[in-house]
């Protein structure tokens, strides 16, 4: 049975790299039929209708009101201009270097990667970012891979993804807190790294584009009418990114309270009290739209979770699964580490699609300890988040720097790919 | 996508009433124009952007002729990447897109520009062009051009931080090809003829 699982689990990547389905269907799909090939009853204890649907599904509930948060204060940080701002700041005075302006975008990115991951993070920073490093003289698949590998040093401490990591893997926060801790200085290496030495190979770019007098489209519209009547944002209010990140790393606050308390400083440190109702209703629920995907994809990871654990699924899959995954530390390292490339492309180690299973595989039958696989999931998660031509971050990067997601894959895979190496051995030498 | 095809329709484009004559807007103003979809200057006042023009264009114009040292490579297909011509530092190489080229001279001759701009000028001022982002990228041109446009973004006491102000090299750059190469008109108004007569948007690199 434990074979026709796995046979299972296979059809459904397929499914999902040929976009056949869209992620969120195939794995609830998958988890329906996990459940059946379990033999769990259609109702009652351990069933596919009361356990896998209807107690699967809101399983994830904390991980999306804090996406509906971060979403909120992403919005926010938009809509008051704080993060165009802190990016026209970074060009005024560094433009000279473009490896500066680089740098600073980088940081920016990370700043926002915290806040709000995904494709949110990337338009907050890449909107103005990606064009501002063009004009400065950055080459385009340089200026796409650096919002996207700052985004990557702000996912360690982005609250949603520890709120994830904390529900799926059954994990306290101050656990997750502590292995994101250490995987942080990889990603910032990695991510400097990135900045320092593909700015030096590509050197400067400047193009006589026929692009040069086009306009910058909607929102750029949209950024200029606030602008024209507000002005830049505060200095102070440039800190709104990192208020939830000092409260919960620092103050270790939980992380809805720390979010809330971002959203709040956002809204009085750029709102007249007059104003500040409206905005706020404006941006919530302006935030829902942006939260929409991930949430989609939070409710079936939940429910697939719920599937892989029921105890005919774990009792099917322990034999096998044990058989193949190494218990030497070096060979973890080893192993895990060749497999990096079976995140991209929505591959069966994917976090956000069929590794959530995986990963709860693992667990329920007992073959890691739930903090070594906290250390592979969120290490893939570093790559996923940065290279997968296939997430919605890259793609719209690549896309709006005026490359293609696989140049920017390409560019950015090693230096995550170290990144996943540094993560799985931290797990090795912790956890095995 | 052939430039035969491009350049039929562009000629389409060229004949149909519906252009408006972009010829009657002046340089200055087209720098205005591009200052303006630069971004970092979203909200800008702009008389202050016009100011940066002005500056720029005569920073541009003033330059002294700069030899270039860079490796001049032919390339075919700047109509599909949207780019006339593109300097990269590393090695210095200036790439220029034969195809674009073509289809500005059918341009300059269709729409009876060919006083502003002589036969094989176009060649001639992306060369130049180009030369002169090199000239800003390795020399000291960089920090002049800095301090002419007298952007100011910090202000301790007597002392001040001159500002970058994105999109002035390019204007600068435009201003030093139309100056070397005898041209009467900016190159800025040939790009923005260009772009009219490529409506569809295309993949830079």
């Amino acid at each position: 049975m434990g074979v026709a699982i796995l046979l299972v689990m296979a059809a459904g990547v397929g499914l999902m790299l040929t976009r056949r389905l869209p992620t969120a269907f195939a794995l609830v799909l998958l988890a329906v039929v996990i459940a059946f090939l379990a033999g769990a009853p259609l109702t009652g204890e351990n069933s596919v209708l009361d356990t896998v649907l209807q107690e699967g599904a809101p399983a994830l509930a904390a991980t999306m009101i804090a996406i509906i948060l971060g979403s909120w204060l992403g919005k926010l940080l938009d809509e008051t201009g704080i993060a165009g701002t802190l990016v026209r700041k970074i060009v005024e005075f560094g433009g000279d270097r473009p490896t500066v302006v680089a740098l600073g975008v980088l940081a920016v990115s990370a700043l926002v990667g915290t806040v709000t991951g995904s494709a949110p993070a990337a338009m907050l920073a890449g909107i103005i970012g990606i064009p501002a490093m063009i004009a400065v003289g950055v080459p385009k698949v340089t200026a796409a891979g650096t919002v996207l590998m700052g985004i990557a040093v702000g996912i360690p401490f982005e609250l949603p993804v520890w709120q994830f990591f904390s529900t799926a893997l059954e994990l306290p926060i101050p656990t997750v807190r502590g292995f994101m801790v250490k995987l942080f200085p990889f990603a910032l290496v990695a991510a400097l790294a990135f900045v320092l030495v593909e700015t030096r190979r590509r050197g400067t770019e400047h193009a006589w584009s026929l692009k040069s007098l086009d306009s910058s489209g909607s929102s750029g519209a949209k950024s200029r009418s606030r602008r024209a009547e507000l002005g830049d944002a505060p200095w102070y209010a440039l800190l709104a990114p990192a208020v939830p990140l000092v409260l919960a790393l620092g103050f270790e606050l939980a992380i809805i309270p720390s979010l809330l308390a971002g959203v709040l400083y956002a809204l009085v440190t750029t709102t007249r009290p007059g104003a500040m109702n409206k905005r706020l209703l404006r941006t919530l629920y302006g935030g829902f739209e942006v939260a929409a995907p991930p949430i989609v994809l939070f409710v079936a990871i939940g429910i697939l979770l719920a599937a892989v654990k029921l105890p005919g699924a774990v009792d099917a899959l322990e034999p096998l699964v044990k058989a193949v995954s190494p218990q030497n530390p070096v060979l973890f390292v080893l192993v895990f580490t060749l497999l990096v490339p079976l995140c991209l492309y929505r591959g069966p180690l994917n976090v956000f699609g069929l590794g959530a299973g995986i990963a709860g595989v693992l667990i329920a039958t007992g073959i890691y300890p739930a903090a070594a696989v906290l250390g592979m999931t969120t290490s893939y998660n570093q790559v996923f988040g940065v290279a997968d031509p296939t997430s919605t971050q890259t793609v719209w990067s690549a896309q709006y720097a005026g490359v293609t997601p696989q140049q920017v894959m390409v560019r950015t895979l090693p230096y995550v790919w170290a990144v996943a190496l540094g993560g799985l051995c931290v797990t090795a030498a912790s956890h095995l | 996508m052939t430039a035969d095809e491009l350049t039929s329709g562009a000629r389409e484009l060229i004949a149909s009433a519906a252009l408006d004559d972009i010829g009657d807007v002046d340089d200055i103003e087209w720098a205005v124009r591009l200052l303006a979809v630069t971004p970092t200057h979203e909200g800008r006042d702009p008389r202050l952007l016009r100011a940066w023009a002005c500056r720029a264009d005569e920073f541009g114009s003033r330059l002294a002729p700069v030899p270039s040292t860079a490796l001049v490579v032919e390339r075919d297909d700047g109509l599909e990447r949207m780019l006339l011509a593109r300097y990269t530092s590393r090695p210095p190489t200036v790439e220029l897109y034969t195809d674009t080229l073509a289809l500005a001279e059918e341009l300059v001759d269709a729409r009876g520009w060919r006083a502003w701009y002589p036969a094989g000028s176009v060649r001639a001022a992306a060369l130049a062009h180009e030369a002169a982002h090199a000239h800003l990228h390795h020399g000291p041109a960089k920090a002049a051009l800095k301090q002419a446009l007298g952007h100011t973004v910090l202000r301790l006491g007597r002392h001040r931080v001159a500002g970058h102000v994105a999109g002035a090299e390019e204007v600068a750059a435009h201003a030093y090809a139309r100056t070397v190469c005898g041209l009467r008109r900016s190159p800025l108004l040939l790009t923005a003829a260009l772009r009219t007569a490529l409506p569809r948007p295309g993949r830079e690199n």
